[in-house]
């Protein structure tokens, strides 16, 4: 078999492997029919969609399989910050006081999955919200901006959640 | 133990209940899509994941905590993801960002750069 090949059937069975998984979870039963049913779905879904789940130019496994218990250590900083945001929020929008800028910065992560999640927590974090993310730039709208020096943005902005991501992918 | 985690379901609620009003009242105190946005999404997104949260605590096995986990999962992602899609429409039309009153503004004080210009691209 050649390396594609090999790549393809990897991504194929991912991508139904986790579909299986998320039919199991939400149809709790264990019937021959249920199970049947769910593979039959699983394999159709995974042979049309893993194309688009897992892209040909990510080959490696550490660009989209994520280490699992750094992953739980970041959804509990990212809940964390989600709740700390909130409240800064709240203040903003009862005092009216804000100093809404659009800062650029670039990111160290390396895979498209970490660079979405990351730009996906921006938008969680203390009033800022992604514009736009190409390759590695990002264009954040910043609602409580302090400096206009572009680095020191950018590590305010992502703060300790990239250095969390890159653990938890590539 | 069930009254514990009844009094503490009530907080996440009540905490639900509070940064949904937030939310929609920076909808429309803000004027400009940018902060409306960071308003309405970032508050709604809290409001939602508190209730999550408040139905985590009333699970009654583990098998109805583990769907209400990848619930709130499945939502932490697509809610940025809608509230971004807006965002980057409003970037992408050439729309400047709100700037508020000289005595309101939270940081340095400087007016005068032209650096944040927004692109036309129609």
């Amino acid at each position: 078999m050649r390396p594609e090949h090999i790549w393809n059937l990897t991504r194929f069975l991912l991508t139904t492997g986790a579909l299986f998984g998320v039919w199991l979870l939400f149809s709790p039963s264990l019937e021959p029919f249920s199970l049947g049913a769910g593979l039959i779905g699983s394999v159709l879904l995974g042979a049309l969609t893993y194309k688009e789940f897992i892209a040909q130019h990510d080959a490696s496994l550490g660009s989209f399989m994520p280490h699992p218990q750094w992953l739980v250590v970041f959804l509990g900083v990212l809940i964390f910050y989600l709740y700390q945001s909130s409240w800064k929020m709240l203040g903003a929008i009862l005092t009216g006081r804000a100093n809404p800028r659009i800062v650029h910065f670039r990111t160290r992560l390396r895979s498209d999955l970490a660079r979405m999640v990351l730009s996906n927590s921006i938008t969680f974090t203390p009033g800022t919200i992604t514009l736009d993310l190409n390759d590695d730039h990002l264009t954040v709208h910043w609602f409580f901006c302090n400096t206009s020096h572009a680095k020191l943005a950018g590590e305010t902005v992502k703060g300790r959640m990239e250095q969390h991501l890159r653990k938890v992918w590539l | 133990m069930m009254l514990v985690r009844e009094i503490l379901a009530l907080l996440f609620f009540a905490s639900a209940v509070v940064f949904g009003i937030g939310g929609v009242v920076g909808l429309f105190r803000f004027p400009d899509p940018y902060s409306r946005l960071q308003a309405g999404s970032l508050a709604g997104t809290t409001a939602v994941v508190s209730v999550f949260f408040g139905a985590l605590l009333l699970a009654p096995n583990w098998a109805i905590a583990a769907r209400i986990i990848v619930i709130i999962v499945f939502f932490l992602i697509s809610a940025p993801t809608g509230a971004h899609i807006v965002a980057r429409f409003t970037w992408n039309s050439g729309l400047d960002p709100w700037r508020p009153p000289l005595q309101k503004r939270s940081g340095p004080d400087e007016d005068t750069d032209e650096t944040e210009r927004p692109r036309r691209r129609r």
